[in-house]
């Protein structure tokens, strides 16, 4: 039982009971969520910018959206994931520094960095929290499949699967 | 080129971040009214994951006051302190503690003290900067420095930081200070001084 970090530029993948895959204060970086809620794998990747293209070769691959998707997604078949049941949920993406230039369209580039991959791998988005202006803290449940999600000042938040509003009966 | 540098040139740098820090501290001083002391200066070259770790928890909430860096010495300056020490801050200025004017006096005040302490790295170093108006949010301290380093992290796995702590004296009160050169920026800074 463990709490599994993915920092800048990692991953982590896990169908173990009692972990919990975390990537704690994303700001316009991106966790990427892949689960495959069946068979309890879940994986978790922390990308930092859209693509590697035109970037000098020694640096850390896993940092870019288009080489972080494809690896996260043979970890968690590694793991006993099925390909063709993987569910993809995203958060983070967010603009800290809104109006202060260049920080500014990062957030945005990197979730539409990430939707392409996703399309590319034939995964479907079934939940996401991203853009805005505020910071993510993101946990994955490998085994139950449920992905919560933590602002600055707040509580957490269950964001998949989504939970439905029970009504009080008076 | 890759951000590494040998002791003499980290050494430089921590020098230099002395120097303007000092210069930065005066200024706060003479804002605020009030005695501030430094504390040793750092300069250090880290991988981006441990960067942010170094500085704190990551789910801390903190408040910064960011201003980008322009010029020959393309950086970024961020100042980082607890909210409850911006309200401190704030009040010492003459504001009520949760004024809507906190932002902007927060904004007032990374200004004065971010450009004090440009000011002096150009007088030494000659380099032509100039500081970016200011940002201010309060939010989680990861998701701060991340983004400011994820732009940066197309031209290398590593950062360099250069810090230095402003204390207020008698307050329990301190301004972490930090200025993070652009991949580059730091190799700029040391040709100046001569320990390229």
């Amino acid at each position: 039982m463990a709490d599994l970090m993915a920092r800048m530029g990692e991953l982590c993948a896990s169908g173990t009971p009692g972990d919990s895959l975390v990537a704690l204060g994303l700001g316009s970086c991106i966790g990427v969520v892949l689960l495959d809620r069946r068979k309890g794998v879940a994986g978790l990747a922390h990308i930092v910018l859209p693509a590697a293209d035109g970037h000098a070769k020694e640096l850390n691959p896993l940092k870019f959206a288009d080489r972080a998707v494809p690896e996260l997604v043979k970890q968690v078949v590694a793991r006993g994931g099925r390909k063709p049941m993987l569910e993809a949920v995203l958060v983070g993406g967010a603009s800290m520094f809104a109006g202060a230039g260049s920080t500014l369209e990062v957030g945005a580039r990197n979730a539409a960095a990430v939707k392409a991959e996703l399309v590319k791998e034939r995964i479907r988005i079934h939940a996401e929290d991203t853009g805005g202006t505020k910071g993510r803290t993101v946990r994955v449940d490998p085994v139950t499949g449920v992905v919560t999600v933590r602002k600055a000042g707040a509580k957490d938040e269950q964001l998949y699967p989504a939970t439905r509003v029970l009504q009080e009966v008076a | 080129m890759s951000a590494s540098y040998n002791e003499t040139q980290l050494d430089a740098l921590r020098e230099l971040a002395n120097i303007g820090a000092g210069t930065a501290s005066t200024a706060l001083s003479e804002m605020l009214g009030r005695s501030i002391d430094l504390a040793v200066p750092d300069a250090r070259v880290l991988p981006m994951a441990d960067a942010v770790e170094q500085l704190g928890p990551p789910e801390q909430e903190i408040t910064g006051i960011m201003l980008g860096v322009e010029g020959e010495l393309p950086a970024t300056v961020l100042m980082l302190l607890t909210p409850e020490n911006a309200d401190k801050v704030c009040v010492m200025l003459g504001l009520e503690a949760g004024s809507d004017l906190v932002p902007s006096a927060l904004g007032e005040i990374g200004n004065v003290v971010g450009t004090s302490y440009l000011n002096a790295l150009a007088g030494m170093t000659g380099l032509a900067i100039e500081p970016t108006p200011p940002a201010t949010v309060t939010d989680f301290l990861g998701a701060i420095v991340e983004s400011i380093l994820a732009v940066r992290a197309a031209a290398s796995d590593r950062t360099l930081l250069l810090d230095s702590s402003l204390v207020i004296e008698g307050e329990d009160c301190s301004i972490v200070f930090l200025l993070v050169p652009d991949h580059g920026g730091a190799e700029e800074l040391l040709e100046r001084i001569g320990v390229a």
